[in-house]
């Protein structure tokens, strides 16, 4: 995140890439090291899920703690075109974003005056509507069951289709909207767009008297945050089969939060793919030991907090800086230790 | 005429449900003003609260001895009681401890306090589902106040009056302590400017645990009146703090008579709204803080506060 300004930021990266193979050879190794497909498929869809969260935590300083119902949102809303209208994987997906934007901007038209903790708030607010909407509207959400037999389909391609019905063809489409995402996101918080967010996050105040607009950033940042939400929610729908308000309560929308920070959002990137994937096998393999694995998983985001509220990515960033200042002994020990996170 | 009639048992209900959400924002209010923390584990602290009484007042009491023999013999109503008096002292330990581990969050932004409070409500909310299991269970109340009687061909619940009327007894009390206690003063000054009152001698360390340790002892004491009412679950937690956070906002942070309105004036629209459409009634509540929030940014008595920022 601290990148100079001078230097044009590369399209693709290092991590990019290695994070692409090792996420593209999943459905080879993956067997192999004790995890499933459909592990990866979950994994891949809560880091497109919690990379568009971090564009409002991470790089714009705003803590949404309701951004579960976006995510519900675009889950009811790709059900509902399946169920009701036609049976396409594409147009699904498309209303999902659509319905995730359209939530999210309608919210954000309320929130973008607030800062601070009546921001954190009304994001509770809303989301405790959006839930219990979800909840109590029978005939169209299906209540607490939520929707159900929502069919995988066929991704057509015009000239072929691919069943998705198992879940490595599965993981792949789902791969495949992640690099979009990624490139997509990491195009946008390295344009002049994405140092407003950061300018904001530093100082909303000052941000505005630079000149920016910065309810419209705001709001703009909030309604594509929910529009990802949206896409990540479409997806899960297909890949559970259904969608259902669980998704939407307190706890899932705690859950994005904390894997977000853990990873260490506040300064990287990568910080939420960290997170996504440490809370999902963490998931695993804490549950295959103890059935409260919740336990041992909120304490140590509480020791996160406390010790090291940059996480995991701010663990490695300390460590590779202690390495290359090892390497140049006699060097001037570098000063500037930027804090990002604050 | 006629609609006032047919509203009357729901404003009555209404009006009881409002002093029991003042009850819980209590102990919410005086953290919030004093520290300027949103303490999320308020609700598991609730819960917790409500779980240890269960056990003080029917305790499983194999391999307890005679000692045990003898502490079933005396009257539910008494370990009620008991249970009402030491739950709270258990709690207010844990919640210290806890403001001792948050210590390090302060100075930072107030997301921080909340994050870490958060972690913590997980947390105890798990160490509940080991200790008591994920099952719904019950808190015995004593006989003189349960039951129900009818009054204009609607049964009311004679616990809900008396919880109702504990909820008076408590918002009084926590007023005589701030109103008319030196220590109400040290606190009350301590919220207003932190920073003169240490410079005045004020150990604001010492300070700063004792309000943690009674707010979090206020929702023990909330949890033991509540779930005999709206049942024992480890998750009871969540159901609580959001109404508890909400009603602190919507009266205005800082404010005691704000929290005390807002929770009858929640209650009220809550019971209003049950009237017509009871799936929607609770939430009607958060309508009500969206529309009140968008209209008055500080809540209805609030006055500026450091958590803006």
């Amino acid at each position: 995140m601290n990148n100079a300004l001078a230097k044009p930021t590369p399209i693709i990266t290092k991590p990019m890439i290695a994070l692409f193979v090792m996420l593209g050879t999943f459905p080879l190794w993956g067997e192999a090291v004790g995890l499933y497909h459909y592990l990866g498929v979950e994994i891949v869809i809560w880091i497109i899920y919690a990379l568009g969260f971090n564009l409002l935590l991470g790089y714009t300083g705003l803590p949404s703690f309701g951004h579960g119902a976006y995510f519900g949102v675009g889950a009811y809303a790709y059900g509902l075109v399946q169920l009701g209208l036609i049976e396409s994987v594409w147009a699904g997906v498309l209303v999902a974003v659509i319905a995730g934007a359209v939530a999210a901007g309608i919210v954000a038209c309320f929130l973008s005056h607030r800062r601070g903790i009546y921001y954190a708030l009304m994001t509770i607010a809303f989301g405790q509507v959006f839930w219990f909407i979800a909840m109590k509207w029978h005939t169209v959400t299906g209540g607490e069951d939520g929707l159900l037999n929502i069919y995988r389909g066929t991704l057509s391609f015009g000239v072929f289709d691919v069943s998705l019905r198992d879940n490595v063809p599965l993981f792949y489409f789902v791969f495949a909207v992640l690099i979009i995402v990624v490139i997509c996101l990491w195009r946008l918080v390295h344009s002049p767009f994405g140092k407003a967010l950061q300018a904001i996050r530093m100082n909303e105040m000052r941000a505005g008297f630079v000149g920016y607009n910065v309810w419209l950033i705001k709001w703009t940042v909030f309604m594509l945050s929910g529009a990802i939400a949206g896409l990540a929610g479409g997806l899960f729908a297909i890949t559970q089969e259904s969608a259902y308000p669980d998704v939407m309560g307190l706890h899932a929308s705690g859950y994005i939060v904390m894997l977000t920070l853990i990873g260490g959002g506040f300064v990287s990137f990568w910080g939420p793919v960290i997170g996504a994937i440490v809370f999902f096998v963490a998931r695993d393999l804490l549950g295959s030991i103890t059935e409260t694995w919740l336990l041992w998983y909120g304490l140590m985001f509480m020791a996160v907090i406390l010790f090291k509220p940059e996480g995991i990515a701010g663990i490695w960033q300390d460590l590779s800086k202690k390495l290359s200042r090892n390497q140049k002994q006699n060097a001037p020990v570098v000063s500037q230790h930027v804090k990002a996170g604050e | 005429m006629d609609i006032i009639l047919n509203l009357l048992p729901h404003i009555i209900n209404g009006l009881a449900l409002g002093l029991l959400f003042a009850l819980i924002a209590l102990g919410f209010m005086l953290i919030v003003g004093v520290m300027e923390l949103i303490n999320l584990a308020h609700g598991s602290l609730f819960a917790l609260g409500a779980y240890i009484a269960m056990t003080l007042i029917d305790p499983n009491i194999a391999g307890w001895g005679s000692f045990g023999v003898w502490y079933m013999e005396l009257s539910l109503t008494l370990r009620y009681v008991i249970g009402l008096a030491l739950a709270p002292a258990f709690v207010a330990i844990v919640g210290m401890g806890l403001e001792i581990c948050m210590r390090r969050t302060y100075g930072k932004k107030a997301e921080y306090g909340l994050l870490l409070t958060f972690g913590a409500a997980l947390v105890i909310e798990e160490s509940i589902r080991i200790i008591w299991g994920s099952s719904e269970q019950f808190l015995p109340v004593p006989e003189m106040v349960s039951g129900a009687f009818i009054a204009g061909g609607m049964i009311y619940s004679n616990y809900r009056f008396f919880a109702a009327g504990f909820g008076i007894f408590m918002i009084a009390l926590v007023w005589l302590f701030l109103e008319k206690t030196p220590y109400g003063s040290i606190i009350k000054a301590g919220a207003h400017d932190s920073e003169m009152v240490r410079a005045l001698g004020v150990n604001l360390t010492v300070l700063r645990l004792m309000v943690f340790g009674l707010g979090a002892s206020l929702s023990a004491v909330a949890g033991v009146i509540l779930t005999p009412i709206w049942g024992l679950r480890p998750h009871v937690g969540v159901d609580v703090v959001i109404p508890a956070f909400l009603i602190i906002v919507l009266g205005g942070i800082g404010s005691f008579w704000g929290a005390v309105v807002a929770g009858i004036l929640v209650g009220l629209v809550v019971g209003i709204f049950g009237a017509y459409a009871s799936e929607w009634s609770l939430m009607s509540m958060y309508i009500l803080l969206i529309i009140v929030i968008t209209f008055r940014t500080r809540g209805l008595f609030g006055k500026k506060s450091a958590l803006e920022n």
